[in-house]
């Protein structure tokens, strides 16, 4: 069962560390060349920069008190030329850093995906599911500039920072030890709030993912919540989880704003401090004027990429608060997935043997125990017995879906923990309870079970199952738009959508999941009509509560505690008076 | 202008906050310019003045003071600028605050037809990225609009104070850059509309992907999956390059543009010193605020790069913010009735969208009566029985409750006199106990075990690991079909509502469950009308009113016995269902 609902906080079991950012390097790395490229760029552009300030110290000190009226214009297009300069190489090393950015986060958010689309069913049952597109969406999307541009700009942040504390120590020692003076402070302040900051960065997430989760919910739900008028009391939870949201976004942007609030200040008072030393502290034999103007603007000078690199480190947390759920996700161990030397499992005939399996979805809790059978290819099997008894598990298990416990469960054979998911569930055609609509037209909905199916084998497939009539009624037939929720399609007709794109995917094995419940007997009596002809040469697994549909089958096994209690044919079954007869006779009808 | 007021509107309670913060902002910048001063007048008096000696040993008092003055002025800007910034967030907190609730009511409040044609991933991009946008106008974009006009025109003015026309000269520069914005806005605009689309279909796929997690695998289409996805990821990732790329393409001119104000002071500035129109202590006080109007100018692009972001997340917004559901439910806080349960369809019509889906039924439901509904697939069973909660409206005629219109009723007390049980079951990622008192949280525990029970879902329930609390997963994934169906039906029995709709509830539970839950129907304490949808004989036998549905019309209405003697479609689906078990039985009867 679920382990995770809408306001219950994801914790996270690992804390940040290195590793995680050694992780994101993978990323990055694949981007070294243009980065480099663009740090290179950069340091240059900014290089580039710095003259002009040199270049109106000299016009202030050489070229107006001699009133050289031409050089001035040479200084000024000199100038000019350098801002040009360093705009362009600014605006190249953009150009490239806006693509690193956004190949940074196609990679990982395609991983991500990737992975998802390898996390057993267990993993989507356990969460909602606002919270698991959040993190593919939003939560990439917010790491991309400080995984590209924020690297770039915290190196060139640094070399700054060594350049200027390089020239500052060339000047005057003393005074770049006042100036550095403010450093350990700083660095108390950032070590007194950093934890504190993070965790408040991480709240901020997971109030975020708890608000999604909700909303999504809350939408795929509405019909329920508008049929019982819950709609303001839902509202009231979304408030809840809305506030708790607003709190947290709050606290973690106190600590924000404390930052650049102390770097301010400190700079400040240290350029107070250069004032004062100098002017009062020192004998005018030890340092010069000039000495002291200057370290008052390195005073400036210095600290301003401490301030940046400050801001940097702020996005950087923020980021890092979602960084690890990304990472935490695609640490979701796969539990179902092809062992290391793992073959394809060949064209199959559909013999399906159990071998004394076990099941059980938690440890120590068994559904399944010691079952074995074997079903001939070609036979059909329905499965009955009352509802949770594990009827869908044991399909389930054909197809792979869970690891079973114990035991084996053999294909023509082949072990089908030892053979490739894809090519054993592409043999394979699943029919679950729940119909799915993808949102797209019909033609594609169906053509979901064999992609490449030309529209008269999907036309084909719809009329076996009694779709194509109800599609043609429709203003655009198969090219009639559906959609996930929508009310367009009746929940029988959705049935015989997937009926039909479990059809096209011509399986050797047909695993029908109450495929047939919400669609009417007469229809059912028309489908059983084609699809006795498909079910022909076709191993098949039948799981329905209407046992006009059971009793057609080549052997009924009723599952109940743990196992099969009785298999066998229907006429078997019924001179053995056990439970089959007893759910058989309890469909009689007295007219 | 429209964006604006809309803006205002949703600031209603912090209006007064905001007011402060934009003043607070307009000072804080203000105060920028003071510590430069500051430190202008030590190096003019203690530094660079002929009597510098001379007043170091005589005014060391104003040193002190001077100093002590710039840490003082520094403490009062960023003392200021923190709790500017919180009232900034504050206040788009509470507006973003704001709106996603009103926005959650309004999604909450439409109706069905909306639902059919917005897909949850769009909803989810507005209710997320577009929102964020909105809060991001208030808390950055209107903020360094201010800022950076309070900064540029205290500077203007500084400065035509000292050399009128020196400025204007600068001022020169300005025009170009705002035609070079404005070039840019029109062409930006579009590309972060079809950036925000594009965005909406990854949120889309995924969340599909995520919904149809189940499908995918069970046709082993991870990779088509895969496919899906990178193609939207590519063109989000595109669409984001290239709304980059053209402001890449704008940045040059007006980077450079705004930097120019450097050369224009020394070649302009420099030709009025050696004119001496003004004096170096003038030219230097110029360049000293330099920055003051080159920044701003700077700003404009990225502010209004922003501004375009924000007015298509708008754009987006709105249309939710002020959809107007064609069925409204206005929750009037009146005392809410309860019904005697009587129903009426006087010649209903309904058509979906061009297709008429039910043609002039008419019939009648006593209080207390069970009807049972029968059809084929797409007959429009479901859709019949969502007109009587008024999840649509009729096309043609009329639906009365209790001898009125559903149209004249006030929405909350029709369907808070209604419940039902959908053939969709939706269950809510909370507890089995919360999703069975979904309708009637204040439901008390014995209650919820007696309708548990009623539905006979108690038994499987009490066997879960947690019972009651276990929680179930989002759309109740985890547990099977009949499971589900269960508890949707103990959901709906235990709000004690006049009307009880059952659409096809009981087809995936066994018949030994099915009739056990019958008889619960039977003896439900509380006196209650049930509409009954069903597919089997079985269920349909014992309600006291049997109606047929074909193609949208009433076709047989009548007693079981009545429709049996008819030998109509209701004969044919009994002789259907019943065919061979009557024979098979008597046959091993004679044995």
């Amino acid at each position: 069962m679920a382990r995770n609902k809408f306001d219950i906080d994801e914790n996270l079991e690992s804390p940040f560390d290195i590793k995680h950012f050694r992780r994101a390097m993978i990323y990055i790395k694949k981007q070294k060349k243009p980065m480099i490229i663009a740090f290179i760029l950069s340091a240059i552009s900014a290089a580039v920069s710095l003259s002009a300030p040199l270049i109106m110290q000299h016009v202030i000190d050489v070229t107006i008190p001699a009133k050289a009226v031409g050089p001035l214009v040479g200084w000024s297009a000199l100038m000019l030329v350098t801002i040009v300069v360093s705009v362009y190489l600014a605006t190249i090393r953009s150009r490239m850093m806006t693509v690193v950015g956004q190949d940074i986060i196609f990679d990982i958010r395609t991983d991500l995906f990737k992975h998802l689309q390898q996390l057993p069913f267990k993993y989507y049952d356990d969460r909602p599911q606002g919270k698991i597109l959040i993190r593919v969406v939003n939560y990439v999307n917010s790491v991309s500039d400080v995984l590209s541009n924020g690297i770039i700009n915290f190196i060139l942040e640094i070399v700054n920072l060594i350049f200027i504390a390089a020239f500052m120590f060339a000047v005057d020692v003393q005074l770049s030890f006042v100036i550095l003076a403010g450093l350990p402070v700083f660095l108390g302040v950032m070590l007194m709030i950093k934890t504190r900051q993070r965790r408040a960065w991480q709240a901020v997430s997971n109030k975020s993912s708890n608000v999604n989760a909700y909303l999504q919910e809350s939408i795929s739900g509405i019909r329920v919540t508008q049929i019982f008028s819950r709609e303001e009391r839902n509202e009231g939870i979304f408030t809840r989880l809305a506030t708790n949201f607003r709190t947290e976004w709050m606290r973690a942007l106190r600590y924000n704003a404390l930052i650049p609030f102390t770097v301010d200040n400190l700079a400040t008072i240290v350029a107070a401090l250069i004032y004062l030393v100098g002017l009062l502290a020192l004998s005018p034999a030890d340092i010069t004027f000039g000495v002291i103007i200057a370290m008052g603007s390195y005073a400036g000078r210095f600290w301003q990429p401490i301030l940046n690199l400050s801001q940097l480190y702020n996005n950087f947390i923020n980021a890092v608060a979602y960084l690890e759920r990304i990472f935490e996700t695609l640490d979701e161990p796969v539990t179902v997935s092809d062992v290391p030397d793992a073959k394809k499992l060949p064209s199959i005939q559909g013999r399906v043997t159990f071998d004394d399996v076990t099941f059980a979805y938690d440890p120590g809790n068994n559904i399944l125990e010691n079952l074995s059978f074997d079903i001939k290819p070609g036979e059909s099997v329905a499965l009955v017995g009352p509802t949770g008894a594990g009827k869908t598990t044991v399909v389930n298990l054909v197809s792979r879906f869970y690891n079973i416990t114990g035991g084996k469960i053999l294909i023509d054979g082949h072990d089908i923990s030892q053979v490739t998911l894809n090519s054993l569930r592409s043999q394979m055609g699943i029919m679950l309870q729940d119909s799915f609509i993808f949102s797209g037209t019909i033609l594609d909905n169906i053509r979901y079970g064999k992609l490449d199916a030309t529209e008269e084998e999907v036309i084909a497939a719809a009329k076996t199952v009694c779709a194509d009539e109800f599609i043609r009624e429709f203003e655009h037939g198969y090219l009639t738009e559906v959609n996930e929720r929508g009310s367009k399609l009746s929940q029988g007709q959705r049935q015989l959508i997937s009926f039909a794109r479990t059809l096209l995917a011509d399986p050797r094995i047909l695993i029908l999941d109450e495929a047939t419940s919400s669609i009417d007997a007469k229809t059912e009596r028309l489908l059983q009509q084609g699809l006795n002809e498909l079910l022909k040469g076709r191993t098949s697994f039948i799981i329905a509560h209407r046992l006009s549909t059971v009793r057609n089958c080549d052997r009924i096994m009723y599952v109940s505690d743990k196992g099969i209690a009785e298999s066998g044919s229907h006429d078997e079954l019924i001179v053995r008076r056990g439970l089959y007869y007893r759910l058989y006779t309890a469909q009689k009808m007295e007219a | 202008m429209f964006e604006l007021k809309w803006l205002w509107k949703n600031l209603e309670g912090d209006r007064t906050r905001y007011i402060l913060a934009l003043c607070l902002s307009v000072v804080g910048s203000s105060l920028m310019i003071v510590n430069p001063y500051i430190g202008q007048r030590i190096v003019d008096t203690f530094i660079a003045n002929d009597n510098a000696v001379q007043n170091l040993t005589d005014q060391r008092g104003l040193l002190i003071m001077l100093c002590l003055g710039m840490i003082g002025f520094s403490l009062l800007r960023t003392g200021l600028a923190y709790l500017t910034t919180m009232q900034y967030e504050r206040s788009s907190q509470n507006v973003l605050y704001r709106v996603r609730v009103y926005l959650y009511n309004k999604i909450q409040e439409q109706d069905m037809n909306y639902y059919d044609h917005n897909r949850t991933g769009d909803l989810m991009t507005k209710m997320t990225g577009d929102l964020d946008m909105v809060r991001h106008s208030m808390a950055w974009i209107i903020k360094t609009i201010i800022e950076s006009l309070t900064i540029f025109l205290a500077a203007v003015i500084y400065f035509f104070t000292i050399d009128v026309e020196l400025t204007l000269w600068l001022l020169i520069l300005s025009p170009p850059i705002f035609v070079v914005a404005y070039i840019f806005a029109k062409r930006v605009r579009p590309m972060y509309v079809d950036l925000r689309e594009r965005l909406s279909q990854l949120n889309t796929t995924t969340q599909e992907n995520i919904s149809g997690n189940r499908v995918v695998k069970a046709f082993a289409r991870e990779d088509f999956e895969v496919e899906k996805f990178t193609d939207k990821n590519v063109n989000y990732s595109k669409a984001n390059k290239t709304a980059a790329l053209v402001w890449l393409d704008y940045f040059p001119y007006l980077e450079t543009l705004a930097q120019a104000f450097n050369v224009i002071l020394l070649l302009v500035g420099g030709l009025f010193v050696m004119n001496g129109r003004i004096t170096f202590g003038e030219f230097a006080a110029f360049s000293a605020l330099i920055w003051a109007i080159s920044n701003p100018m700077r700003n404009i692009g990225i502010i209004i790069n922003d501004i375009q972001k924000f007015f298509a997340s708008l754009t987006k917004i709105i249309e939710v913010y002020y959809a107007r559901p064609g069925i409204v439910n206005e929750h009037k806080m009146q005392d809410k009735q309860r019904y005697n349960g009587s129903i009426e369809f006087d010649h209903v019509s309904f058509k979906y969208g061009n297709v008429e889906v039910l043609h002039d039924v008419s019939f009648k439901v006593n209080p207390g009566e069970t009807v049972a509904i029968m059809g084929s697939t797409g007959s429009g069973k479901t859709t019949l029985v969502n007109l009587i909660p008024r999840f649509y409206d009729v096309s043609q005629g009329r639906v009365l409750v209790d001898g009125n219109d559903v149209r004249q009723l006030e929405l909350d007390e029709l369907r808070g006199n209604i419940g039902v049980a959908t053939q969709d079951v939706l269950l809510f990622s909370d507890t089995i106990d919360g999703n069975i008192a979904y309708g009637e949280p204040d439901l008390p525990e014995e209650e919820t075990i007696e309708y548990a029970q009623l539905a006979a879902a108690h038994d499987f329930i009490t066997k879960m690991p947690e019972g009651y609390d276990t929680i179930v997963g989002e759309r109740g994934v985890g547990l099977s079909g009949g499971q589900k169906q269960r508890i949707a039906l103990a959901r709906a029995m235990a709000v004690k509502r006049p009307i009880l709709i059952l659409d096809d509830t009981t087809s995936a539970v066994d018949l030994e469950t099915e009739e056990h839950i019958q008889k619960s129907l039977r003896e439900l304490e509380y006196p209650c009308t049930k509409i009954i949808i069903a597919q089997r004989v079985s269920t349909t036998a014992e309600a006291d009113r049997i109606l047929i549905l074909d193609e949208g019309r009433l076709i047989e209405e009548g007693t079981h016995a009545e429709l049996l003697a008819k030998r109509g479609y209701y004969y044919e689906v009994f002789m259907l269902q019943n065919e061979g078990i009557e024979r098979q039985v008597t046959d091993h009867g004679k044995e």
